[in-house]
């Protein structure tokens, strides 16, 4: 039988026993209670008794109620006073009604500490759960290349090859192994996001700059997989985000689009920057295959891929657009994607606000011990 | 299944499509050594395709489901080298369809998703076979070898005199795929089953232990007991025999296998 099964099981068995527990608490304070009041009232009843002996041998009567203030006299007859009884009821009420609450009590406290170990104990299944499928998720992500790595080492041990092939070889399988480090690192900039502990600065940064360093480094692929890349930035634009995150989300967005415009044998990408709404917005518009407008929301989930990959030197981990989203997010801005369908192309906007406009702290910047990218920062060295 | 008072091979009321059409569906030589690689990893597919055609093989490739449906709708080859986690048509649909489509092509799934599970997930959407990533190269090559023989002697083994079987008022048609029982329904067979039904037919009256048939119909490790040939059998029988429950033609020798009887066994 599974854990949680055994939990709720033992967790109703608990509450039937206490239910049965107090109910039998509350029976038996009733049987004290009314075994008390007629003992009493026997006392009382002796009592009376003796008043009424007492009052027969001559005794007067305020004598009579001096010795025995429960009893009243009345014309030489003696008799309990009512005030006795009420006294008597009163006291039995007050006893049952007593463990009557503390019963309840007892039942609620014990059904929310019940609730309480449940809903931990759910959480905690569901964070197993998604650490098992994170990981099945991520070992099947590094399945493809370690098979194209142990093809390409037994290619090269059972064939004659010539010296050229033999290059070919060696220069796809260190592609492999950058594709397997990519993916590292993807992952722990995701697990990092994922845990919400990352140190985000907010400064004014140049984004036709960042632009122009991160393009710099797609160029020599891009050249490769016959893609052009431009840009067309409005002067001084400045954004409110952490030099190093906007890196990464900007590798991201273009690895994206240059994954997209290399299956179909090259095309465009075009990155726009404007101001917009106080907002500062980068476009960036590919020639590529495209998505279906449904698929808008299902790029930015994790291990999501909707791109073919054939072609060119694409390599999805589904990671990349999951990132960006996140740190975007956690830079105050916003990124949404558009196509008008599969062959379309695509269009992806990221808005930050404009360094002009906000200079406060960041809010993903709270508590913040890890880093972006592996950059040292905070409590935590790197 | 449908009523039918002729001929199997008399063609009318067939289904559409390559594997059971007009023309009975064969492997033509000049296709039987050329196979359709259906990855989207760049490099892993270069490396499969580079390595079959080393072997000798004709290599076509394609990098998503899609394409490879499209492909395998105006082209034909001898076996689909097939990736499960495929961009817009997964490899399960893509061999789903084709088996829907009448095409009897072997597949050969290829793919990182290795569990038990999915393995019978991919034999149930009719493949023939399935090698986990990351795999051996000698072992892809080996398998690719044993799935094609597998093919070459079927499709020997059902050309000219061979392609048509009578017993018991049955008739089979191994290049169609296509059967009539001994009640005038017509029957498809599968390619197992027509595979199955092959192996028997060759030695009629001889013991064929179980063993046997799983090496020649599915090759050695794909299935993990000989009990799935004894449901093949079963679905055989019901397909073929007047009474399954008290067989004629096909039956059991017990701890052994079976024996396929041309004649009434009675």
């Amino acid at each position: 039988m599974k854990a949680p099964r055994v939990f709720q099981l033992t967790a109703l068995a608990l509450m039937l026993v206490s239910v049965v527990e107090v109910g039998w608490w509350l029976l038996d304070q009733h049987r004290f209670a009314v075994d008390k009041v007629r003992e009493m009232h026997e006392v009382y009843a002796q009592q009376v008794t003796a008043a009424q002996a007492l009052l027969e041998s001559g005794a007067g009567a305020a004598r009579v109620r001096a010795l025995l203030p429960e009893v009243i006299v009345t014309n030489q007859h003696a008799a309990l006073s009512p005030d006795v009884d009420r006294q008597l009821l009163a006291e039995e009420h007050r006893h049952i009604a007593q463990y009557a609450w503390e019963g309840s009590f007892f039942l609620i406290a014990l059904a929310v500490c019940i609730a309480v170990i449940a809903r931990a104990l759910r959480a905690e299944a569901r964070v197993i759960q998604e650490q098992e499928s994170f990981l099945a998720l991520v070992s099947h992500q590094f399945k493809t290349p370690l098979a194209s790595l142990q093809l390409s080492l037994e290619t090269m041990v059972m064939r004659p090859l010539s010296p050229e092939h033999m290059r070919a070889l060696i220069d796809r399988m260190l592609a492999d192994l950058a594709r397997m480090e990519g993916m590292v690192t993807q992952i722990l900039e995701s697990m990092r996001l994922d845990r919400g502990r990352i140190d985000l600065r907010r400064e004014p940064v140049d984004l036709a700059g960042a632009v122009a360093r991160v393009v710099a480094g797609f160029e020599e692929r891009a050249g490769r997989d016959r893609i052009t890349i431009s840009s067309d930035m409005e002067h001084g634009l400045q954004v409110m985000a952490d030099p190093l995150a906007l890196d990464v989300i900007l590798r991201n967005v273009l690895e994206n689009a240059l994954a997209a415009v290399a299956p179909i044998g090259g095309g465009t990408v075009v990155l726009t920057g404007r101001r917009a709404h106080g907002e500062i917005e980068l476009g960036v518009r590919d020639s590529g295959v495209g998505f279906r407008p449904d698929d808008a929301q299902r790029l930015f989930q994790k291990f999501s891929r909707l791109h073919p990959g054939g072609g060119g030197s694409h390599f999805g981990t589904g990671l990349g657009l999951y990132i960006v989203r996140r740190l975007m997010h956690l830079a105050g801005g916003r990124v949404s994607a558009q196509s008008a369908g599969v062959g379309q192309g695509a269009t992806f906007v990221l808005a930050w606000p404009a360094a002009e406009a906000r200079h406060e702290s960041s809010p993903g910047a709270t508590g913040g011990a890890e880093s972006v990218a592996g950059r040292p920062a905070g409590r935590e060295p790197s | 299944m449908t009523k039918s008072s002729g001929t199997i091979l008399d063609g009318d009321s067939r289904p559409e499509g390559r594997g059971a059409g007009t023309e009975p569906r064969t492997v033509a030589a000049e296709h039987a050594r050329r196979i359709l690689v259906v990855e989207d990893d760049p490099h892993l597919a270069a490396g499969v395709v580079e390595n079959l055609r080393a072997e000798g093989y004709t290599v076509e490739s394609v990098a998503d489901g899609r394409r490879a449906l499209e492909w395998l709708a105006g082209s034909s080859c001898g076996l689909v080298v097939l990736d499960v986690m495929l961009p817009e048509v997964d490899g399960f649909t893509v061999c789903r369809t084709l088996r829907e489509r009448g095409d009897n092509t072997p597949v050969l799934f290829l793919t990182a998703r290795g569990d038990p599970a999915d393995r019978v997930r991919g034999l149930e959407a009719g493949g023939d076979d399935y090698l986990a990533k990351p795999f051996h190269l000698r072992e892809l090559l080996l398998r690719v070898r044993a799935i094609l023989r597998r093919w070459d002697w079927y499709q020997s083994a059902s050309a000219a005199e061979g392609a048509v079987l009578r017993f018991g008022g049955n008739e089979v048609d191994f290049r169609a795929f296509r059967a009539r029982s001994w009640n005038g329904i017509a029957q498809e067979l599968t390619e197992k089953e027509a595979m199955i039904m092959k192996v028997l037919a060759e030695r009629p009256g001889e013991i064929v232990s179980r063993e046997d048939l799983l090496e020649r119909v599915w090759g050695y490790d794909v299935f993990p007991s000989t009990r799935t040939v004894d449901n093949f059998i079963l679905r055989l029988r019901k397909r073929f025999e007047r009474d399954p429950s008290n067989p004629r033609h096909f039956l059991t020798v017990w701890g052994v296998g079976y024996r396929f009887m041309s004649e009434d066994a009675s």
